[in-house]
Formats: C-alpha cells, structure tokens, sequence
C-alpha cells in the first residue's frame, strides 16, 4: 500500500464512530430484548398469576420431559427437511433450466421470481384457499373426471404437506437466484475445455458444475433452513397448528404457551433453546459464507 | 458454439420448465380470480361461469378498516427502514472498509440477529411494552421492526460497499473530505443500486412482518397483514375479499421483480461471488 503524506490510508482511519450507532441501536433493539428472553426463561413468570419468586432451570428440566415439546421438534424437522430439500431441489432444477437447457428463456427469471415477493400472509391465505375443498379449482377440475380430491388439511401429514408445498412455491426463487448468481460466476471454460475432451453434457453437469456448486448450495440450504424453523403465518393461518396438534411446530408452541396459555417463562425457555440451535447454524453459515468470499 | 439440437432431452427440458411456471403462476392467477369473483358465485367453478366477475370486493375492502390498515404499514415498514438506513448504512461501510480482526464475529452476529426466532424478542418486548404503554402503538412496532431491518440493512451495505474501490476513498480523504462526507458525497452514489435494494429490501421484511404486529397492535395500529384476518371468522370467510387484500398487499413488492438483478442476490445471501 502507497503512503500519502499527512493522509492516512483509507484502512487505518478511525471507523469507531461510524459504527457505534449501530452498536447502540443493537443493543437496545436486540440484546436487551434477548437478555430478557434468557432472564424470564429462567424464572417463573405467569402472565396472570405472577412471579414465582424461584429462580433456576426448572423450565428447562420441564421442557425435556414434555411430551407436546418433543412431538413439536418432530414436527419442526419435518417442515424444515422435506421443505428445504424440494425448495433447494426446484431452485436448482430452475437455475440450471434457465442457465444450461433453455437459455433463451432467460428473460422468464422475472417469473420465476414473483412468489418471493408475496407476503407469507398472502402465500398462506392464497394456499389456503387451494387446500379448501369446496373452493379450490383444484378440486373443482379434478371433479370433472370424478376424482374426489381429499381435503389434506384435516389429516396430520396432509397438513405437513401442505405448508412444507406453500413454503417450497414462496421460497425456491431464493435459492433460484443465489444458484444463479454462483452459476454465472463459473467460467464457461471448464464447460468448453470438457466438452472438447468428450465429455457430454450431464458429464459435465454433474463432474464439474454441481461440484463448483456446493458451497453456494450448502450455504443457501443452512440459510432456509433457519428460515422454516421460523414458520409462524403459513402455520397460524393454514392449520392454526392443526389437526390437533399436529402441526404445532417449536416456533408455534413457544407463541401457544406465551400468548395462549400466559406461561411466558415456559415460552421464553423454548424461545432460549430455539435460539441455541439458530446460533450454531449460523455460525457454519458465516463461516461458508467466509470462505466463498475469500475464494 | 454448437447449435441445439432438438432432441427427446431438450423436449423434457421445455416440458419441465413448462411445468414450473405452471405451479410458479397458476396460485397467482387463482388469487386474480378470486379477487374479481363475486361472493354469489365463489364455490362454482371458475368455467363454468366465467364472466360472473365484479368489483364489489373493492367496496368490501374500501369500507372495511383495511386502508387504515395499510396506511399503519406504510408508515411502520418505512420509517424502521429509514432509521435502520440512517444507522445501519454508515456500520456496513465501517465493516467494509475498516481493518477490524473481528469482521467474522461481526457476520455471525449479523447472522444470528437476521436468524433468531422473532417468539424471542416479542416476549420481552410485549412485556416491557404492557409496562411502560407502547403497546398498539407506531413508536412500538416501528422498535420492534428495527430487530427486522437493521442487520439486515448492516449485512447488505457491507456487501455492496465492499465493491467500492478503494482509490475512490482515498482520493476523496486526500482532498481533506472526513470519512463521514466521503460516505455520503463520493461512496453513496457510486454504490447507488446496491444501497437501493438495501432499502427495497428492509421495507420489504417489515412490511411483509405479521407476527410482530399481531402481538404489538390491537385495534388503532393493526397492519395489513394482521387486518387481512379480519375478513376470516368463525360464521364465513370472505374469500374474495382476501384474495383481493392479498394482491393489494403484494403490489408494494413489485419493484422488487424490477430490481431482480445481482444487487437484489448479494443483498439477500451475503458475498456469493459472482
């Protein structure tokens, strides 16, 4: 680096004050909401009867042995898994599509893009109305061939699958773009070099574009990932947590005990823990994220 | 290069992605439809009578608290942008230019901000607001929307400043500029898409918010999101009043289809080289 005489290199200039207000503002938004969060989980707060003057890990020894906790892990990995893997399978499928098989359909991308932009509200309402039998055109077109279409809401895996096929048609044009992005950013030479040597197309598909690939692929699995342990609006508004309790993901149950039955420290020791387990996948996500900028 | 052939492989191909715009489009449409459809005629199918269509949900909407409704979200989503703007831009240089050894920490906190379940901070937060009265207020939800908008306004402006070329800093610092100055006079403009889509995109996550505002409003500040559920209860949902408040909601996002370019992806997912 050039030395300017009396000036210093823009990286040694003080930055401290550009960034103390963010610092600020996130304590105030962020880490004192959060330490709130921690200190209730390990107290005894009711939101009608009061505190409970005692202070420890009660709620969390409660919360390994209650049962509706546990059946709602299960149900949260089912949406994030099956979730994940279709909407990073469609997003791939797609970018690819749009890259390699039908390049003069590049000017569809806008398409493509349109269910990123509507509002988790509106994509469950509009899912909504596509699961209900008496409404959906779904149903209606199937009826013209005497095919009773099954209402799926009303039974338990009906449900998963329905918020798991909302959240795959919201969310695979973000992992459309990225993959695009990261395919624009490989070098037709490896494609043409290959092919020169004989190889065919699929050969280089999967031998050298998927490989190149992986980390973007990697990162934006871990980044919807996080993402649907988040599920709230498709699971308020599409099955209120239903059938039963079927679809009352973690994320849901710590808003059920908070709000619903006022166990705000039950609910707070549930948001602690969902938010253990957001802490250790982001840190793998910060650090593929890292890597690929330092590649 | 080779011209395509036509071949059973290609044809699978266009049939595939055929396909996919089928299941990418048709829920729009259907909402579309719905939206036009009178309340008279909503359980028939669509070809069977597809001229029955009307404005009428227009009125429904138009009279119900739903313009109200979107003006909260307006004012909510936009000012939490502008402060998270105000405060966040000038950080994101800082990162992006600074010689810090702890940008890694930085972007896992970032990170975890962006990835913490929202349950977390709307506990505290609708306690402490039940306390001190800001509950169903603006100032509340726009607080409470800056857990939304700031790191990811901090996350985004350090990814489109980091393609700042250096040279303009320091060209600007030897012309006696401070830091702050060259921020805003030489840096702002030069990355102008980028900080766009910043600001598109923070507006975005706010506005789309519903579970902060379902546990912060009541009646007077209930965003769009939240006010759409009035039109569901227990007796009849009014579906086409729905289908036309979601396509209402969705039509601030448009721009983001316009804007959905390689600035909109380095916003969103970090530094995936391209």
């Amino acid at each position: 680096m050039q030395d300017y005489v009396g000036v210093q290199p823009v990286f040694q200039r003080n930055y401290n004050r550009m960034l103390l207000p963010a610092v600020i503002a996130v304590g105030i938004f962020a880490v004192l909401p959060l330490a709130g969060m921690v200190a209730l989980s390990l107290t005894d707060f009711h939101l009608i009867n009061g505190w409970d003057k005692e202070f420890g890990l009660k709620n969390f020894i409660r919360l390994w042995n209650d049962r509706r906790f546990m059946s709602s892990l299960n149900v949260m990995m089912l949406l994030s898994v099956f979730g994940v893997i279709f909407q990073v399978l469609l997003g791939l499928l797609i970018a690819v599509g749009l890259e390699k098989i039908v390049p003069k359909w590049r000017f569809m991308r806008g398409i493509f893009v349109v269910p990123f932009v509507v509002p988790a509200v509106a994509v469950a309402l509009i899912w909504l109305s596509l699961f209900t039998p008496t409404l959906s055109p779904i149903n209606a077109f199937f009826d013209l061939f005497g095919i009773t279409v099954p209402a799926i809401l009303t039974t338990q895996y009906g449900a998963v699958a329905a918020i798991v096929i909302a959240d795959t048609w919201a969310s695979y044009p973000f992992v459309m773009l990225l993959i695009l992005a990261a395919l624009q950013g490989i070098s037709g030479d490896l494609d043409e070099a290959a092919s020169i040597d004989g190889a065919t197309k699929m050969q280089i598909f999967f031998r050298i574009t998927l490989p190149l690939l992986k980390p973007a692929l990697l990162m934006v699995a871990l980044f919807r990932f996080i993402e649907t342990l988040k599920h709230f609006p498709l699971i308020f508004i599409m099955t209120n947590g239903g059938p039963g309790r079927t679809t009352q993901a973690t994320n849901y149950y710590a808003y059920i005990q908070t709000f619903q039955s006022s166990n705000v420290s039950y609910g707070a020791a549930i948001a602690v823990f969902l938010f253990l387990f957001a802490a250790v996948i982001s840190f793998y996500v910060a650090r593929a994220n890292m890597r690929i900028s330092d590649a | 290069m080779p011209k395509a052939r036509t071949g059973p492989k290609q044809i699978i191909g266009v049939t595939m992605m055929l396909a996919f715009v089928g299941f990418t489009l048709l829920p729009i449409i259907w909402a579309l439809i719905l939206s036009f459809r009178p309340t008279t005629h909503l359980f028939e199918p669509i070809w069977e009578s597809p001229t029955f269509l009307t404005l009428d949900n227009f009125n429904t909407l138009a009279r119900s608290d739903f313009p109200i409704a979107l003006f909260n979200s307006l004012v909510t989503a936009g000012s939490s942008t502008v402060l998270a703007m105000i405060i966040g831009v000038p950080a994101g240089f800082a990162l992006a230019k600074g010689r810090s050894h702890r940008k890694f920490i930085a972007s896992w906190a970032l990170l975890l901000l962006r990835m913490a379940p929202p349950v977390g901070f709307v506990i505290p937060l609708f306690l402490i607001y039940l306390n001190i009265g800001l509950l169903d207020t603006w100032a509340g939800l726009i607080a409470a929307y800056m857990v939304l908008t700031l790191p990811l306004v901090v996350w985004s402006s350090w990814t489109s400043l980091a393609q700042i070329p250096d040279e303009l800093i320091e060209a600007s610092l030897l012309d006696g500029a401070t830091l702050f100055q060259t921020l805003i006079k030489v840096v702002l403009p030069a990355a102008r898409p980028g900080i766009v889509a910043t600001a598109v995109l923070a507006f975005l996550i706010a506005w789309n918010d519903f579970f902060f505002a379902l546990i912060i409003t009541r009646s007077s500040t209930v965003t769009a999101p939240v006010s759409v559920m009035n039109f569901v209860s227990y007796a009849s949902v009014d579906w086409g009043s729905i289908a036309l408040a979601s396509v209402v909601l969705t039509l601030p996002t448009v721009p983001v289809i316009i804007f959905a370019n390689k600035y909109i992806v380095q916003s969103m997912g970090g530094a995936v080289k391209g």
